[in-house]
């Protein structure tokens, strides 16, 4: 049963009591809450996605706490609670929905090592999947968001997940976080997306997420070879370019975007390398999107 | 630096290596870091795994590969990659 067979109020009373058990890709996540926007936000961008039924088991468990005192009427506040402890200070109530967002990459990232993890999006077609490591303020989700529009499937916008004994990606599809100016981009680009509430004066500014396409959603059991690196760099005016990175040089900016690269140790080497190997490396900018993704339209799987 | 002083790599480090054209990435397992270096720096870490060594003899072993004089510029570099080895724990002063 997908989360979309719940009417608003049942969806509302279920995570409000025993909570649901959603199925993100490789990842059981309980979630508990009462915030109304928090059950608004996964009814509108989780429609898709299995409910795990009398699941027991969960990665992880996670709940949206409201306010309890005085707080209530008071500039109201909601704390993220991780198998029972409070890892963060707590937020206005009203980003409730993006923390919840920011708590699950949160634990995958701190939590899976059974992968390397970068923080990258990860979108395939084709047989092929590209990995785009980049930093905050790269336009990574905005590209990632345009590309899931134009037949690109969703692995996740944020965590790429590397499989120990494949090295194949492994899904983590779930919303594309967009920020400020890329909320609007989006919009004028794909007028179809479905974008949550826009939620203003965040940490990132104002932030919004993007439901992803169903059939991304129906293939997150499926893992991806990797056939592309690229590092997105979005530049106002700028020409859209596709350079070559030497692999070498690829291999150390993957590293600098890796959760968990040196906890791995020799392993985490050994992987990264056996990436890089499988990959055309690149650099990208650009400012246009129809033009960036008619670049990536063009790309051309490796020699195997 | 002082002249002939001779260096070798720190026991507990262990390398793996990658190369791609003329770069090489080196993971080092002692300290967990990673490096992006070039053919000369890799080929001096190798030496000095084989035997403690002086820049000046470093410099005569890379030589050949760059097709140059083991002179006092290529001395001046080898100097500066041993310098910056030792601060990045690779390598150390030989132990009397």
């Amino acid at each position: 049963m997908n989360v979309s067979a719940l009417t608003p109020s049942e969806l509302q009373s279920r995570l409000k009591e025993a909570g649901i058990f959603l199925q993100t890709g490789a990842f059981i996540i309980h979630v508990q809450t009462s915030i109304r926007s928090v059950a608004e936000g996964i009814a509108r961008l989780y429609a898709d996605y299995p409910l795990v039924e009398d699941a027991g088991f969960a990665d992880f468990h996670v709940r949206l706490i409201p306010p309890g005192n005085l707080r209530r009427w008071f500039r109201p506040q909601v704390l993220f609670s991780f198998d029972g402890r409070i890892p963060f200070k707590p937020l206005p109530l009203d980003q409730a929905f993006p923390m919840l967002e920011w708590g699950m990459n949160w634990c995958v990232s701190g939590y899976s090592h059974q992968y390397l993890i970068l923080h990258a999006a990860v979108m395939e077609k084709q047989g092929g999947a590209v990995i785009m490591p980049a930093p905050p303020g790269s336009g990574k989700s905005t590209l990632c968001a345009a590309l899931v529009n134009r037949e690109w499937r969703l692995l996740s916008d944020e965590l790429a997940l590397i499989d120990k004994a494949g090295n194949t990606l492994v899904p983590l599809c779930r919303p594309v976080s967009l920020k400020n100016e890329s909320i609007h981009v989006i919009r004028k680009f794909e007028p179809d997306a479905v974008l949550g509430r826009e939620v203003r004066d965040t940490i990132k500014g104002t932030v919004a997420h993007m439901k992803p396409p169903a059939e991304s959603v129906a293939q997150s059991h499926i893992t991806a070879r990797p056939a592309w690196i690229v590092f997105p760099k979005y530049q106002p005016g700028a020409p859209t370019r596709l350079e070559p990175l030497p692999k070498a040089r690829a291999f150390m900016r993957m590293v600098e975007n890796a959760f968990n690269y040196s906890l791995l140790g020799p392993q985490g080497f050994q992987m990264m390398e056996s990436l890089v190997d499988a990959c055309d490396c690149y650099e990208f900018t650009y400012s246009n999107l129809d033009e960036a993704v008619a670049v990536f339209a063009d790309l051309k799987l490796p020699a195997p | 630096m002082r002249e002939n002083q001779m260096w070798q790599v720190a026991d507990e480090n262990e390398f793996l290596f990658r190369s791609w054209d003329d770069e090489f990435v080196v993971y080092n397992g002692a300290t967990g870091d990673t490096h992006l270096l070039g053919l000369v720096a890799v080929q001096v870490i190798l030496k000095l795994q084989q035997t403690p060594t002086d820049a000046a003899s470093l410099a005569e072993w890379v030589a050949p590969l760059l097709q140059t004089e083991p002179d006092d510029e290529l001395v001046f570099v080898i100097e500066q990659i041993l310098t910056d080895f030792d601060s990045l724990g690779i390598i150390e002063h030989t132990r009397l």
